[in-house]
């Protein structure tokens, strides 16, 4: 019996330790369940590279990294899966589209100073982009709110677009817009000379409030020693004048600033420089967000985007914890009533079990999703069949006469065959699934896996500790408390 | 203890050998039928594959509504909203290709609470485009209640490529495992078994393809996946006890010795589905959404794989008896 007692107070520890990490360590939920956007991305083969390998998508994994460290989103996730996919999660984010730009752009990052006598029209061109941003952000609001957009005054746009040689006849009010946006584009990068510096030089990027007003906003930036020198004679060609230095993503103007008449003599030398003007918090994080990112060396395609609620994350949440804890409720009441003594001690062994499986979950880390949530409920199934096997045992053996104590052995041991083929043969599938299923399957299998090694010792080993340890009192060793009365041959007392 | 209880037991028999013939009829008609379901499907030529395929394996984008409702939800009708979605125009972005809406799809969910809509692969502004056309007859919508998806084609037949391969890598694992604790007998009746139930409960999800334009999803596969391996480890516990009365029940005939086991057995299965189903049909019925058609699925292949272990397994093992005996 001492043997016994020991084992109950090796599980009595296990549990408060399991319970005390659990309480500690939160559990990690997916996205389905707490809301947030999950994006796929697939690397696609490009000049040279004609197959995707390894090395490739190390490389963008490690650019991607840096440009999603960058999008500041607390717990996101960048994980490689199969050869040539990226998946990001990006928990509580409702707005996936940030995350595509700054995950699809294949960006080719470069400085360059703006041609001489091009000041006037550089700086009409940008103001007539500032205005036509600005309308076509309003027309968007307005259509938010269910509001007909204005008329544009088509007359003062006709000028403008003859200027630029546009025409788009038929076209709605917005595509003119657009179309006037990304002809500016065009022209602005008319008035800049080629680049002589590009991210390749760029070591890092950072943004800091303004010490004189935090709610404006400078990003820094520093080069390697190539860049530094390249950047000092950049700057020094533009310094003071009202030339600016423009920063190109992908041929588009990201970012122009103008260089003070004190770096005439040797231009921003040392490799470290400010970009400041304008800036709030977020558009600071977006401009350092698009340096850091540097070039791809491949490019991405954004194939799968899944977007989830946070509301509809903690109703499912909700209602899938009812429904789980209502079944498993209902299954305690079928075991007391079916196993009596034995059945009650089942279900504490399960409410082990149950504990035990969650404190693995925080430790591994498992993310808990819907299928593994439905897959840890079906591991509970797998539980509970484990012990209506031994039960059942012990049932035979009384039946045949035996007596109490040698029943419970003779049941425990009897139904050691058929648990272990039972469990190992799920164990084998989960196996596979795990190693070569993706996603949803993966994380089914994941929970399922860890349930079944669970459940193989909560049913050897705790089940059979408690039972014995009750037996210890005289009380409670009567066969009435495992089986009906009328059951029993009744010769045995 | 009373001395007059009689010596009765109320343990289950099932004198299964003597009806196999109609065990066999029961499960040869229920796949046949389900069969029918994969091949009608197939033929169709609106879905030309064996199961409806969703969202998951299709590509394409789901949206999701949460309706919020107050005390009583508006009443709704799905037609409403997909000639409002279906007459929609998108706005265009860059030289994309305008999706073609004739084919989207609306399903009203929980009662009308919440709204699925299932439409060629859209970007975020035409996404949003599209719920601000249907807000006026749906909404209002409950702020955060909804999910966009869009899965690009190529996902889906890559999640059942790699799927497949590891069902057959799964399979083969146990199948291994059997016939080295057991025999290839037994391996093989584990698998025909294995393969009656994940049929019949495809051929039940064909005909609801069929019937009430049900799509199977990733989470079909799984629970797929899960019947799979709840029908091996009910059969196993079968076989193993037919195997402990081959080795001690001395002179009976298989027959005799596949009644006994499955006799003695039979109260562990129906419990053991019992407690399974409990949890299931708590899912079913309070579970949401979400989860729906998934525990409906599983509860499905739960009654199917106690079938197969109970009556069709242990039948089948009586075909290697030898014909003197019969």
């Amino acid at each position: 019996m001492a043997r016994y007692q020991g084992w109950f107070a090796f599980v009595l520890a296990l549990a408060i330790a399991a319970g005390m990490f659990l309480i500690r360590t939160p559990l990690q939920l997916g996205l389905d369940l707490r809301g947030g956007s999950q994006l796929t991305v697939q690397v696609q083969p490009a000049g040279d590279v004609k197959v995707v390998g390894d090395r490739e998508m190390e490389a963008v994994k490690a650019v991607l990294d840096r440009r999603v460290n960058g999008l500041g989103v607390a717990e996101s996730t960048l994980q490689t899966v199969g050869t040539d996919q990226l998946v990001l999660q990006l928990p509580g984010e409702q707005d996936p589209t940030a995350a595509a730009r700054v995950l699809g752009d294949t960006a080719l990052l470069e400085f360059r100073a703006q041609r001489e006598g091009t000041e006037a029209e550089f700086r009409s061109l940008r103001q007539l982009q500032s205005q036509a941003r600005a309308i076509l952000q309003l027309r968007k609001d307005q259509r938010r709110r269910g509001e007909t957009p204005d008329e544009l005054n088509l007359e003062d746009l006709k000028d403008v677009q003859e200027s630029l040689g546009l025409n788009a006849d038929g076209a709605s009010d917005d595509e003119l817009l657009q179309a006037l946006l990304d002809q500016a584009d065009d022209e602005l990068l008319t008035l800049l000379n080629p680049a002589q510096l590009t991210g390749k030089q760029l070591v890092t990027a950072g943004r800091q409030p303004l010490q004189n007003n935090p709610n404006s906003w400078e990003v820094t930036l520093n080069f390697d020693a190539e860049g530094a020198e390249a950047f000092a004679d950049l700057t020094q060609s533009i310094a003071g004048s009202d030339r600016l230095l423009a920063i190109t993503l992908d041929n588009k103007l990201i970012s122009a600033a103008s260089v003070g008449p004190q770096f005439k003599s040797a231009g921003i030398s040392g490799g470290a420089a400010t970009i400041s003007g304008n800036f709030d918090a977020e558009t600071a994080r977006e401009l350092e967000v698009k340096l850091r990112g540097g070039s791809l060396p491949l490019p991405v395609e954004v194939v799968e985007v899944r977007t989830i609620g946070p509301t509809l994350g903690a109703e499912n949440i909700r209602r899938s914890l009812m429904a789980a804890l209502s079944g498993l409720a209902l299954v305690a009441v079928f075991m007391v009533v079916a196993y009596r003594l034995p059945g009650a001690v089942a279900v504490a062994a399960l409410s082990l079990y149950a504990l035990f499986n969650l404190s693995v979950y925080a430790l591994i880390p498992v993310t808990l999703t819907l299928p593994g949530i439905a897959g840890f409920i079906l591991s509970i199934g797998m539980a509970v069949d484990a012990n209506v096997l031994i039960f059942e045992r012990i049932k035979d053996e009384l039946r045949r006469g035996n007596t109490l104590i040698r029943s419970i052995d003779t049941g425990f041991s009897e139904a050691f065959s058929s648990i272990l083929d039972g469990h190992l043969t799920t164990l084998i599938s989960c196996a596979a699934l795990f190693f070569l299923g993706t996603g949803l399957v993966k994380g089914f299998a994941a929970t399922l896996g860890i349930g079944v090694l669970l459940s193989l010792f909560t049913a050897l080993t705790c089940t059979r500790t408690l039972l014995r340890f009750l037996m210890g009192y005289a009380g409670l060793r009567r066969p009435t408390y495992f089986i009906a009365q009328g059951q029993r041959p009744s010769t045995i007392p | 203890m009373a001395m007059s209880t009689p010596n009765t037991t109320v343990v289950l028999r099932l004198p299964l050998s003597a009806s196999r013939g109609r065990v066999w009829l029961v499960s040869g008609l229920t796949m046949l039928v389900a069969l029918g379901g994969l091949i009608s499907c197939w033929l169709n030529p609106d879905i030309a594959a064996p199961l409806r395929p969703g969202l998951d394996f299709t590509g394409g984008t789901q949206i999701q509504l949460e309706r919020d409702c107050g005390e009583s939800c508006r009443d709704l009708k799905s037609i409403a909203v997909s000639s409002i979605v279906q007459s929609l125009s998108l706005p265009v972005e860059e030289d994309d290709p305008v999706p073609n809406l004739r084919s989207a799809r609306v399903q009203l969910l929980d009662g009308g609470q919440s709204l699925v809509q299932r439409v060629p692969t859209l970007t975020a502004a035409q996404g949003q485009a599209l719920i601000a056309a249907v807000e006026p007859i749906a909404g209002p919508f409950v702020a955060g209640g909804q999910s966009v998806d869009t899965i690009g084609p190529s996902l889906g037949r890559q999640l059942l490529r790699s799927t497949l391969i590891s069902l057959v890598v799964a399979f083969s694992g146990i199948a291994l495992y059997i016939s080295f604790r057991y025999d290839g007998r037994y391996a093989f009746l584990a698998l025909v078994a294995l393969a009656h139930d994940v049929l019949i409960v495809s051929g039940v999800f064909a005909w609801l393809g069929l019937l009430m334009q049900l799509e199977v999803d990733s989470l079909f596969a799984v629970a797929l996946l899960t019947i799979a391996g709840y029908s091996v480890n009910d059969t196993v516990v079968v076989f193993d006890r037919i195997r402990e009365r081959a080795r001690d029940g001395a002179g009976l005939g298989l027959s005799e010795q596949v009644d006994q086991a499955v006799s003695a057995t039979l109260t562990r299965t129906l419990y053991t589905s019992g407690t399974t189903l409990l949890p299931l049909l708590a899912l079913i019925f309070f579970g949401g959404a979400t989860l729906y058609w998934f525990a409906i699925a599983l509860a499905l292949g739960v009654v199917v794989g106690s079938w197969s272990s109970i009556a069709l397994a242990p039948s089948l093992l009586t075909l290697w008896e030898p014909r003197a005996e019969v």
